[in-house]
């Protein structure tokens, strides 16, 4: 304890060094891990967080929700599995939206579903940080990131060409589709927005079905049962359909090998320089193992500033990364991940530990002996 | 009790395939309060001697009794705890941590086994007082002088309140005024304290501060 905490107080510039690299690293992962989960939340938010347990594509769909056409019979199969309770009719469309407060207009999803008289149908918005579900025609459930963007409570967009208008009454949390912004209304509200766009349309189908499986049935159970109704039905608990949207694996790949790459630096950087700093100070150590210091109080002494470097770089990266997580970067919203900084600590904490263990066992393999031969500091 | 009986040690140091008999028949005995000269040449064996009756280095064969306990046998571990508890260093050269100040250079004696804390602290203060360093207590290695620093490395090696101090040539680095001091200082140090030291030195002037010399030619000991 003594020693190691004089050592540091000693050489507080190279330790130094060593924390602001580690902590450096800490707020890059961080960084990145909300980067990542910002743009999966904002290109899946609305099927992830929306009320139905299950959703039903069509094979062919490939698990896009725009992609994807429920046939009145595939419905009638779903509606007559046994376990399915409750169903409902989703659809979504992109159309071009234009706030009447802005003089820009943005893509924008629109996602119908059965909302009933209270707003509260399979398909709803999850949680609404702001307002109420949309109980009649017209109004609509934006997705919060685009609240400030003319989609905020009390706001109407103004959907071209038709020139169809939905006002906002709710702000949806995480429920962002395809990076861009997002109402939820009623599938009445969809048809009347489809039928302004373009009259020769006719009704669609609904593109997805919302599921709600019937009481003591489980949602793998329906999962199971509508699958074994069809070749042509594809359906997934809606974390399921949120992760195998396409694309999302991709994205995760290309952040998990950057997520390796850091997982990897932060104990090299950290065994190197217990390493370097074990072979500088190999004179002292020797002649502490000459006076009687026993190879393990040494290791422990070791350890112990590996501990404390680690853990002052981790408090200084996840200080850095708070204030970042809060912010906005370009159209994503950025999130402070606890899951994230809790994890990311303790792995990081091993990985440098186990790292500095090969300092460790140079500290073992010293030979008091060698204190004796007039080698090493001091001189 | 004597402070040291070595009867017939032997150390050989294997080198590739050959070795290299680095002590032989060596048989000593040291008694309470007396300081012994080893005198002999370079290579002579005179560190080794030193490190077997230190516990720093195992014999390869013969008895070693160091205040009653015979340590010949002892394993590694034991021969750390016996380092501690018992014995006293000044190395040829490294003798100092470079992180430490002159004061924690003696107070980390303490640290190494059961912790006293204040007792240690004052212990080492009163140390370096008594070698004339009251005013350097706060210096690294690095801001003493050579003689300073082999006085603290005095001061390190009586905060164990050993029964036995080991020197290995502590005036080598010095002057000969300087080392004349020291040993001065060594002399009255172990005789206040009743502890018996061997000092190791091929400066024959440097045995006038001793209370007998043995010699040491090719690890043989003779008086
Ligand atoms: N670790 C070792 N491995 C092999 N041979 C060694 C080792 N240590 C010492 N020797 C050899 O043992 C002999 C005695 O060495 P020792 O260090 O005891 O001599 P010394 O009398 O202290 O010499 P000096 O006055 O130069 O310090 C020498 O021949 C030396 O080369
Ligand atoms: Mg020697």
């Amino acid at each position: 304890m003594f020693l190691a905490l004089r050592e540091i107080g000693r050489a507080k510039a190279r330790f130094g060094l060593l924390v602001s690299a580690i902590a450096l690293l800490v707020f890059l992962i961080l960084f990145q891990q909300s980067l990542q989960n910002g743009l999966l939340t904002s290109f899946t938010g609305a099927v992830k967080n929306q009320s139905a347990p299950v959703l039903v594509y069509s094979v062919d769909g490939q698990r896009v929700l725009q992609a994807s056409v429920i046939t009145p019979d595939l419905e009638q199969r779903v509606r007559s599995t046994e376990g399915v309770g409750e169903v409902g009719a989703i659809r979504q469309g992109t159309f071009t939206g234009a706030p009447l407060t802005e003089s820009e207009n943005f893509d924008t999803s629109v996602i119908g579903y059965d909302a009933g008289a209270d707003g509260e149908g399979l398909g709803a918005p999850a949680s609404l940080s702001e307002g109420r579900l949309p109980t009649r025609a017209f109004e609509g459930v934006a997705s919060a990131a685009d609240a400030r963007n003319g989609y905020g409570v009390g706001d109407v967009v103004r959907i071209v060409p038709g020139d169809a208008e939905i006002s906002i009454v709710g702000i949806a949390q995480e429920a962002q589709l395809n990076v861009g912004p997002t109402i939820f209304v009623s599938n009445e509200t969809y048809l009347e927005l489809v039928a302004a766009v373009n009259p020769d349309a006719g009704v669609p189908p609904p593109n997805v079905l919302g599921v709600a499986p019937a009481v003591g049935v489980t949602d793998a159970q329906v999962v199971e049962a509508i699958n074994g109704q069809s070749l042509e039905l594809d359906a997934l608990t809606r974390s399921d359909a949120a992760a195998k949207t396409p694309g999302v694996a991709q994205v995760q790949q290309s952040f998990a090998i950057i997520f390796l790459l850091y997982a990897l630096v932060v104990p090299c950087v950290t065994g190197l320089f217990f390493l370097i700093v074990t072979f500088q100070k190999a004179g002292a150590l020797t002649l502490l193992r000459a006076i009687g210091a026993s190879a393990r109080s040494l290791v422990w002494s070791l350890l112990l500033q590996a501990v404390i470097i680690l853990g002052a770089g981790l408090a200084l990266g996840i200080l850095l990364y708070l204030p970042v997580s809060q912010t906005r970067l370009g159209g994503l919203e950025l999130q402070f991940e606890e899951g994230a900084v809790i994890g990311w600590s303790i792995a990081l904490l091993a990985l440098g530990l186990v790292s500095s263990l090969f300092a460790a066992r140079r500290v073992l393999k010293i030979d008091p002996m060698e204190a004796t031969t007039g080698r090493g500091v001091g001189q | 009790m004597n402070a040291l009986e070595l009867t017939d040690v032997r150390k050989v140091y294997p080198v590739g395939d050959s070795e290299v008999v680095a002590l032989d028949h060596a048989s000593l005995t040291l008694g309470q309060n007396e300081i012994l000269a080893l005198v002999g040449p370079s290579g002579s064996g005179k560190t080794t001697l030193l490190s077997i009756a230190g516990g720093i280095l195992s014999p390869s064969s013969g008895k070693v009794v160091v205040g009653g306990e015979d340590i010949s046998d002892y394993s590694n571990g034991q021969l750390t705890r016996f380092r501690q508890e018992k014995v006293g260093f000044v190395f040829q050269s490294v003798n100092l941590v470079p992180f430490l100040t002159a004061a924690e250079n003696l107070f980390v004696v303490d640290e190494l086994g059961p912790r006293t804390g204040k007792p240690a602290r004052a212990t080492a203060g009163k140390l370096l007082d008594e070698l004339g360093l009251a005013e350097r207590t706060k210096n690294l290695p690095s801001q003493l002088s050579g003689g300073e620093r082999q006085r603290v490395a005095i001061g390190r090696a009586l905060m164990n309140d050993p029964d036995l101090v080991l020197f290995d040539e502590p005036t080598s680095a010095l002057d000969t005024g300087l080392g004349a001091q020291v040993m001065e200082l060594i002399r009255s140090e172990m005789k206040q304290r009743g502890i018996s030291a061997i000092v190791v030195t091929h400066d024959p002037r440097i045995t006038e501060y001793c209370d007998r010399t043995v010699q040491i030619v090719d690890g043989e000991l003779s008086a």
